[in-house]
């Protein structure tokens, strides 16, 4: 067994150490700085290949067809939705938390294991971090299509109007997402340049054509690689990273008090802050996982994303993923301790209810499916990570499914009770955002260098650092 | 003198294929005696800025200025606006509800931290959009580790070379042109970071004081659209893509009461049950000069229209165009019908011509238009010399 210094160093153990996890290279294949260099940045020198185009035509028939189903929306109201006065939030908030909730792996790749010194991180930090911005930019359609008059959607923010100027509510959990939402999307934003830069004046000094090189060259802002401004870097990247931290565990907090803040049985409960957190990393980092063994796979990355990559993070999974179960457990107890009968009566209603198929795939998807990662064999073999990895987004998804419908349909009053059914058009939007995570993302794996390529030789040698 | 003295040092570069080399190069040059001005790496070297002689940067402090800046301007701001310009209670909070006020003052912290240290950072290291880099080694971002140094005081490029090459440099080079060297910037003076602050202040200052200043009170401010004062709604009588019918006004379903009107009628159309109306039904008021003066407007508005003035057909619109004739309202059948078949008949419309006026006139409007049809047949009953209408009929209170 390794020492925990060993997982913090990198450093394999002298001796005959055990060709596993932690004790294999970061980085597969000996290589050196230049191939490491030419390699990262082929994608984007060379004409995509014929599996991109017809991945990004799928990809862009989705975004397409949710664009049609947004266009419907608007211009015939959201009675074409399948919310009804009971059920006013369903689908579109669903679908928001839940890219809300991918969206956080990224940032917390980046800060939270920096800080904490993990060097596999690099390899999957920057596509981790383009996820994060990708999610978070399809999370933020949602709200903003329900407003049903988008164009007013910069009522959100406290801007001198004239209406008194009557401010925002800042007492408003809605209001406090607004905030904590893009202000995640400006500092991720800025996460991912800075670590970016170094990257550009690589791709900046490589470029062949005239336009490329003058894109690059403001973007890259004159960077050089002199030791000065690499040290003054890597501090701000601390910094940033300090910062998101904290950034990273307050979104899903304050997304958890949407629902938390108000009195519905089955959101009022304090549980819903750390618990939303969990499930978040729970599904960005499944969420990495899907894009990764593709990625890894269809652009020839394995040695750079190498199985150590995918086990490490298939044990955050499993840890993220029990500590939800217990999150579930543990709403069932606080219901019946609470001794208030609505507050029962929900949480018999999600499981043995009308959505009770929801409620076990959800249980299934989330608490089942990702205790095969106790198996050294299932956390490195990338074929049987990929499908638990889908089982768990979709789980994941119907989590804030079942927390959002479940609680709504059947409220206090019975005269109220509803049910809810999506509408084609519903179904389409949702189908619509992943044409545009998948769309960005191709675009992006053909634009940038999909591998933090400055980060990565720094790790070549990691026993020596 | 000895100030100028080392402006004509000559300048050297060297380059190397590992961090390790490079590092332990700039150590030796150092420890020789020669000014190692900057490296250059693909990836930062760890220990170098020790070997340098490079201080920590500065630069967490202006995150710290900042975080501090942005948690005042959100509290500030939310107290504000909550309390101060626009005092509204809302779920039973007090106005300045801190609790609720952090997790918007968390965000504007972090944001502002950010978004400064970030922007910090560019100043201080002069990072800007450009077209021509500086100092820019071709390797530099590849896979080549790179030195630029001056030389020690008297010592010759030869000997240093020798040396270079001992410790591993793949290629080294005398700089003619100085370009590698940079003078020490505004911003890693100590008063740097303060300055920054003090410089980005007039900005936040200005912005946090729009509100205060984008005040009227006089007169409405410039709205950005129609807004509120111009909602999308549905007009009554508009088509409808959505709604069944194609029509905004939709028909209440059956059996619908209204909500300010009077109970239904116990009574359906047909002859039969205008009979049997005319035998239950009396009629509740009794003629008032006010009841006479509404049934006479009631009249003349509805039913004169056919019926004529005077309830004798006389200026009936469907007689002048030999449409057919109506029922003379004075005749002798209509006299002695009973005042609740009547209101059946203005309810619900007669047997053969006339159509129900239940939907236009109220139910007390249609008793005294009953009323006043009786006055009308007494009008007609007298001889003829006589006024066709008396002011003060017959049973009215003066």
């Amino acid at each position: 067994m390794a020492h925990d210094a060993d997982v913090l160093t990198g450093a394999a153990l002298s001796g005959n150490p055990e060709q596993y996890g932690h004790n294999l290279p970061l980085i597969d294949g000996n290589k050196s700085y230049s191939q490491v260099t030419a390699e990262v940045f082929a994608p984007t020198e060379r004409r995509p290949p014929a599996l991109w185009w017809i991945a990004i035509a799928i990809t862009f028939s989705m975004l397409s067809l949710g664009a049609w189903a947004v266009f419907q929306t608007l211009t015939r109201g959201i009675g074409t939705w399948g919310l009804n006065r009971t059920v006013g939030w369903a689908f579109d908030i669903t679908n928001f938390v839940f890219w809300v909730g991918i969206g956080h792996a990224g940032t917390l790749i980046s800060a939270i294991l920096f800080l904490f010194r993990q060097r596999w991180r690099t390899s999957i930090n920057r596509a981790a971090e383009a996820m994060t911005l990708f999610a978070v930019m399809c999370a933020g359609t949602f709200p903003i299509i329900h407003m049903g008059r988008p164009w007013l959607a910069f009522w959100a923010t406290p801007y001198p109007n004239s209406r008194g100027p009557l401010w925002v509510n800042f007492k408003s959990p809605l209001l406090w997402d607004v905030m904590a939402i893009s202000t995640y999307f400006i500092i991720s934003l800025t996460f991912w340049y800075i670590g970016l830069i170094p990257d550009l004046a690589t791709q900046r000094d490589r470029a062949k054509t005239k336009l490329k090189r003058t894109v690059l060259s403001i973007f890259s802002l004159g960077w050089n690689g002199s030791n000065r401004t690499w040290s003054r870097y890597e501090t701000v990247y601390m910094l940033l990273a300090g910062l998101s931290t904290p950034l990273v565990v307050s979104v899903h907090t304050i997304v958890s008090m949407d629902f938390a803040t108000s009195v519905i049985p089955g959101w009022h409960a304090t549980i819903f802050p750390p618990y939303f957190v969990a499930g978040a990393v729970f599904s960005g980092f499944a969420m990495v996982l899907t894009l990764m063994i593709i990625a890894r796979k269809v652009m020839n990355l394995e040695e750079y994303i190498t199985t150590r990559h995918l086990e490490a993070m298939t044990k955050v999974v499993l840890a993220t993923g029990m500590i939800v179960g217990l999150a579930y457990a543990t709403e069932f107890f606080t219901a019946w301790y609470s001794g208030n009968p609505y507050e029962r009566y929900v949480f018999l209603n999600r499981a043995l209810g009308p959505f009770a198929w929801a409620y076990w795939m959800m249980v299934g998807c989330n608490v089942l499916s990702p205790q095969f990662f106790w198996f050294r064999k299932v956390r490195t073999t990338p074929w049987m990570i990929f499908i638990l990895s889908i089982f768990v987004n979709i789980g994941m998804w119907f989590e804030r499914f079942v927390i959002i419908v479940t609680s709504l349909h059947r409220d206090y009053l019975p005269s109220s009770w509803a049910m809810y059914r999506p509408t084609f058009i519903e179904v389409a939007i949702f189908i619509g955002s992943f044409g545009l995570f998948f769309t960005l993302f191709l675009i992006f794996t053909r634009v940038l260098p999909m591998i933090a390529a400055s980060e990565v030789k720094g790790v070549l040698k990691n026993a020596e650092h | 003198m000895p100030n100028t003295e080392h402006l004509r040092r000559s300048r050297f570069r060297a380059s190397f294929a590992d961090p390790d080399r490079l590092l332990f190069a700039v150590k030796h040059l150092r420890a020789a005696g020669h000014t190692v001005l900057d490296t250059y790496s693909p990836f930062p070297v760890h220990g170098m800025d020790e070997a340098l002689g490079v201080r920590p940067s500065r630069l967490p402090r202006a995150c710290l200025a900042f975080a501090a800046l942005g948690l005042t301007l959100a509290f500030g701001f939310q107290i504000w606006s909550s309390a101060v310009d626009y005092p509204l209670r809302m779920g039973g909070k007090p106005l300045i509800a801190l609790p609720a006020f952090i997790p918007v003052a968390f965000e504007l912290t972090v944001l502002l931290a950010g978004l400064g240290v970030v922007a910090s950072f560019f100043a201080v290291a002069r990072m800007w959009p450009r077209l021509h880099v500086s100092d820019l080694h071709p390797g530099a971002n590849d896979d080549r580790f790179i030195l630029a140094a001056e030389l020690a005081m008297d010592t010759q490029f030869s000997a240093v070379a020798a040396d270079l090459d001992a410790l591993g440099a793949v290629e080294m080079s005398l700089l003619v042109e100085d370009r590698l060297v940079k003078g020490a910037s505004f911003w890693d003076r100590p008063a740097g970071a303060g300055a920054l602050i003090l410089a980005c202040l007039p900005a936040f200052l200005l912005v946090a004081s729009v509100p205060l200043f984008n005040r009227d009170f006089q007169k409405r401010n410039l709205a950005w659209d129609g807004g509120m004062g111009a909602p999308v709604s549905a007009q009554a009588f508009d088509a409808s893509a959505v709604l069944r019918g194609g029509l905004v006004l939709q028909a209440p379903p059956p059996g619908t009461l209204s909500r300010s009107g009077a109970a239904p009628l116990a009574f359906a159309p047909g002859k039969t049950e205008a009979e049997r109306a005319g035998r239950e039904l009396i009629n509740p008021y009794q003629p008032t000069q006010a009841r006479f003066n509404r049934g006479k407007a009631m009249f003349e508005r509805v039913c004169a229209t056919c019926h004529g003035r005077e309830g004798d057909n006389n200026g009936s619109v469907v007689v002048n165009r030999g449409a057919f004739a109506p029922t003379v309202l004075v005749s002798p059948l209509v006299r002695d019908m009973p005042d609740g078949r009547l209101f059946h008949i203005a309810t619900y419309g007669g047997p053969m011509k006339m159509k129900g006026y239940g939907d236009l006139l109220s139910r007390e409007d249609r008793w005294l238009v009953v009323l006043y049809i009786r006055e009308l047949q007494k009008a007609a009953a007298r001889p003829t010399s006589a006024p066709a209408v008396t002011p003060l009929p017959g049973g009215v209170q003066p």
